[in-house]
């Protein structure tokens, strides 16, 4: 039987797990993503030493278990001085596991550009970075929209790790409330609800941003004066 | 002497164990028109792709006006590399497969390299792509996005993208060969157009008609060679050496 006083009585405190959750994963987001596109960059320069480090990150934290990592950063970075709160600890972390899937996302969305691209943009006389902004990486958008959106629903899931290093989010507080009414239960039901429903909202957004970008394109900006000339001179617009 | 325009001295270029480029070595005047034809994979898409450095050559030198394409020591400095962009911004090329970029619309796609590498105003960058579109027919396409465009008129914005730079010189890597044949006719009077406004022109062509009547020069390659070289009338009338009648003789049977 389920008991539903539990549901009334420890929700606000889930909720609070629940927020710690979402500011973690938003921050960890907002590191992440701008992080694996200067590895995805990185990876492809012509410099060897950026290429070699961009890829080791890479592959270092793609082919170790994301607990490990988080260990990792808690345990061994206090010995070289630096006391982060878990809080900040555990968005380091998964804002470097996931920017290693980020990049590689990103890569991919380059590769996936034909390169006459690229070439046709260094042969006008764009530099490398100026070809990636105005040419490829614009192109690039619609193609790892999709990837990127799995990747944050992953790293949502995966932020249930910190709970280990007494970060007091979503499953934290849910194996503590479970620890004071021994109703495992229903504490995990509301904790796996307030999961799915973060995850659903944010996959039902990402679906109708990736609609737009695949209908109808930005028309770009005209200045206005010009717009008479087109149709002054007999333009059809 | 007057110095060349554009010089070519002793480029080599190795794919692998592929010799691309064997000591090529060419020489342009200003309004020139070079024609370069030969079978494919004998390295003519390839000496117009060292020219602007896109193919960095493995030796040889490429000098226009004076001034060191690249570098001719196989390492580039920074101050190499920026004026090696300086360069590309001034030399036009077009791509057989027209390249045009397909997330801007037609007007941004000959508006965007002017601000962005050229420093134009919005304002000056535009009023110069409405008429360079103008001229190559494209005008009532302005805001048409790429994909709906034919490839006659793809490469039209193509050739309009480039002109937009003030180009010295254009470089044509086969700017007909991936088009529809009803389509070629229009692509060839926009370059009928700058033949005669004196453009300097390198064209990688399978079009014998448009070289003979147009080229100044016709260069033909093999084996990443030149073998022969000099005005259409001698070169595709009476060719000197075997390998050139030989790919005469095929092209005039494909054309039947």
């Amino acid at each position: 039987m389920l008991e539903y006083q539990i549901f009334f009585d420890y929700f606000p405190m889930i909720l609070l797990g629940f927020w710690l959750t979402l500011k973690i994963v938003v921050c960890a987001i907002a590191l992440g993503i701008p992080l694996g596109l200067i590895l995805a960059l990185g990876r492809r320069s012509n410099f060897i030493l950026i290429s070699f480090f961009a890829t080791s990150f890479i592959e270092l934290f793609r082919n170790t278990p994301f607990i490990i990592q988080v260990f990792l950063f808690y345990y061994v970075l206090p010995f070289y001085g630096l006391r982060l709160s878990a809080e900040y600890v555990g968005i380091l972390a998964l804002a470097a596991f996931g920017s290693a899937y980020f990049a590689e996302i990103i890569r991919a969305g380059i590769d996936a550009i034909p390169k006459g691209q690229l070439e046709s943009a260094r042969a006008i006389g764009m530099t490398d970075w100026q070809s990636m902004k105005n040419i490829i990486l614009p192109q690039t958008v619609s193609i790892v929209l999709p990837p990127l959106t799995n990747q944050t629903l992953t790293l949502i899931k995966e932020s249930a790790i910190l709970s280990t290093i007494t970060v007091h989010e979503l499953t934290m507080t849910g194996l503590m409330v479970q620890g004071e009414t021994f109703r495992p239960f229903e504490v995990f039901i509301m904790v796996a609800l307030l999961y799915w429903a973060l995850n659903e909202t944010i996959a039902s957004i990402m679906r109708r941003i990736e609609k737009r970008y695949s209908r109808n394109r930005k028309q770009n900006k005209i200045v206005r004066s010009n717009i008479d000339i087109i149709k002054s001179s007999g333009f059809s617009r | 002497m007057k110095p060349n325009f554009l010089e070519v001295i002793d480029i080599n270029k190795k794919f692998g164990n592929i010799n691309a480029l064997k000591n090529v070595s060419l020489n342009v005047s200003k309004g020139e028109v070079i024609c370069i034809i030969g079978p494919s994979g004998c390295g003519k898409s390839t000496l117009l792709r060292t020219v602007n450095w896109l193919t960095p050559p493995d030796s040889g030198k490429v000098i226009l006006k004076g001034e060191i394409i690249g570098s001719d020591t196989g390492k580039m400095t920074f101050e190499q590399n920026r004026s090696l962009n300086e360069f590309r911004a001034r030399i036009g090329m077009v791509f057989q497969q027209f390249n045009v970029w397909p997330h801007l619309n037609a007007l941004e796609n000959v508006v965007r390299a002017q601000i962005v590498v050229r420093k134009r105003m919005r304002d000056e960058a535009e009023k110069k792509a409405i008429k360079i579109l103008n001229e190559v027919g494209l005008k009532d396409k302005i805001d048409e996005w790429p994909d709906n465009l034919s490839g006659g008129q793809k490469q039209r914005l193509a050739i309009a993208r480039s002109l937009a730079m003030d180009p010295i010189l254009m470089l044509l890597d086969e700017p007909t060969s991936a088009l529809d044949p009803e389509l070629i006719g229009e692509v060839l009077s926009v370059l009928r157009n700058l033949v005669n406004e004196g453009m300097t022109m390198l064209i990688v062509t399978h079009e014998l008609g448009f070289a003979s009547k147009f080229g100044d020069k016709i260069v033909f390659m093999d084996a990443g060679e030149i073998i022969e070289s000099g005005p259409p009338n001698t070169i595709l009338k009476s060719p000197k050496t075997e390998r050139l009648k030989l790919f005469l003789e095929k092209l005039s049977l494909t054309s039947l």
